[in-house]
């Protein structure tokens, strides 16, 4: 389980992060939602280790240290690989510099998403640029995979592929954690929601159980909660 | 199958396999898709699949033995329940529909009776 507790952060006067706390267990798809940017990919960095913060993150019990990293992968929505790389020298340069790469799980994803091992970087499309870099982190064999945005700005289909990832085995018994600011053909695919807004967290929620208890989709409670 | 976001899903899941027994898709004793290849088909979170299964194993209509895949029941009685729930539920949609509208139950039927026959035809002639 990955705890956020009471995490806080500020750009000189401006508040990022407002004492924000929320868990996402292990073998669950986690949400992220805000519609108005702020929040949601720093709250990722922050439990990457990658920006500083107040207050307290923890990995399955434990403060995070240098080890906590080997467990987590963080996928951005921007190339990560430089764009002269063909994607097969990417996956090369990943299985030299990570021990948990899993070469069998990189070739049934680049099945999954019909990439070229020969194509290069700097020619692919936005959507197969998202799912290269979903490939890239998903075949690394680490308990916790945070994803940034992997629907944004991207075609149907490619979103469509993407969502298939998570009703997969490709995704099982991981904790995964996704920043959206639209929840589009997803919502049945999620366990749970955070709800953010300006750096808050407004509402932490069970997708079934809410549709159990209250008969609400998602976007229900959204409309409820941003439109109040 | 076409999810519906207010409901939960894994009661979906539940009556789409209620549905297939009821159709004759899924016979007494017959082994049913693991938990990761019905997620992967119907689209859903493995999670969800997983609760839909535990629900089915509670109510009977499936039974699974420790490394062996799951069974649709050999229980008469209980397939022939769910054969009943679903015709009791559809009924229970169309009545409520229906009953707005005040027709006498003897035109009602009438009217049923002929359409459902006229159903039946074209799907014969197809």
């Amino acid at each position: 389980m990955i705890e956020v507790k009471k995490i806080s952060k500020n750009y000189g006067r401006k508040k990022i992060l407002d004492d924000v706390s929320f868990t996402a267990n292990k073998g669950e798809v986690t949400c992220l939602i805000g519609i108005n940017g702020v929040g949601k990919t720093t709250t990722l960095k922050a439990i990457m280790g990658l920006t500083p913060y107040k207050g307290e993150i923890l990995i399955d019990d434990q403060k995070m240290t240098k080890d906590s990293y080997e467990k987590i992968t963080f996928i951005p929505d921007a190339p990560t690989m430089l764009p002269q790389m063909t994607i097969k020298q990417a996956m090369v340069f990943m299985s030299d510099f990570y021990t948990s790469w899993n070469p069998e799980r990189a070739n049934q994803l680049m099945g999954f998403f019909k990439l070229k091992e020969e194509n290069r970087i700097s020619e692919l499309s936005k959507g197969n640029t998202a799912k290269l870099n979903l490939m890239l982190g998903l075949s690394l064999d680490v308990d916790y995979v945070l994803m940034d945005e992997p629907f944004s700005g991207i075609d149907m289909f490619s979103r469509e592929q993407i969502a298939d990832v998570f009703a997969s085995h490709l995704i099982e018994d991981r904790g995964v954690i996704i920043t959206t600011h639209e929840i589009g053909d997803i919502e049945h695919l999620i366990d749970k929601v955070i709800l953010l807004d300006n750096g808050s967290v407004l509402k932490e929620f069970n997708t079934e159980e809410m549709r159990e208890e209250e008969g609400k989709s998602v976007v229900d409670v959204m409309r409820e909660v941003y439109q109040s | 199958m076409n999810v519906n976001p207010r409901e939960p899903v894994y009661l979906q899941v539940v009556r789409h396999f209620k549905e297939q027994i009821a159709i004759g898709n899924f016979v007494a004793g017959q082994e049913i898709p693991s938990r990761r290849e019905l997620a992967a088909s119907l689209n859903i979170n493995p999670n969800t699949a997983q609760k839909a299964y535990k629900e089915m194993e509670e109510q009977g209509l499936i039974h699974t033995e420790r490394n062996f895949p799951s069974q649709i029941t050999t229980n008469e009685t209980i397939l022939q329940a769910v054969r009943q729930e679903l015709i009791l539920a559809a009924v229970d949609t169309f009545v409520d529909a229906i009953r707005p509208i005040n027709v006498p139950v003897d035109e009602l039927l009438r009217v049923v009776k002929e359409k459902y026959s006229e159903e039946i035809r074209e799907e014969e002639e197809k």
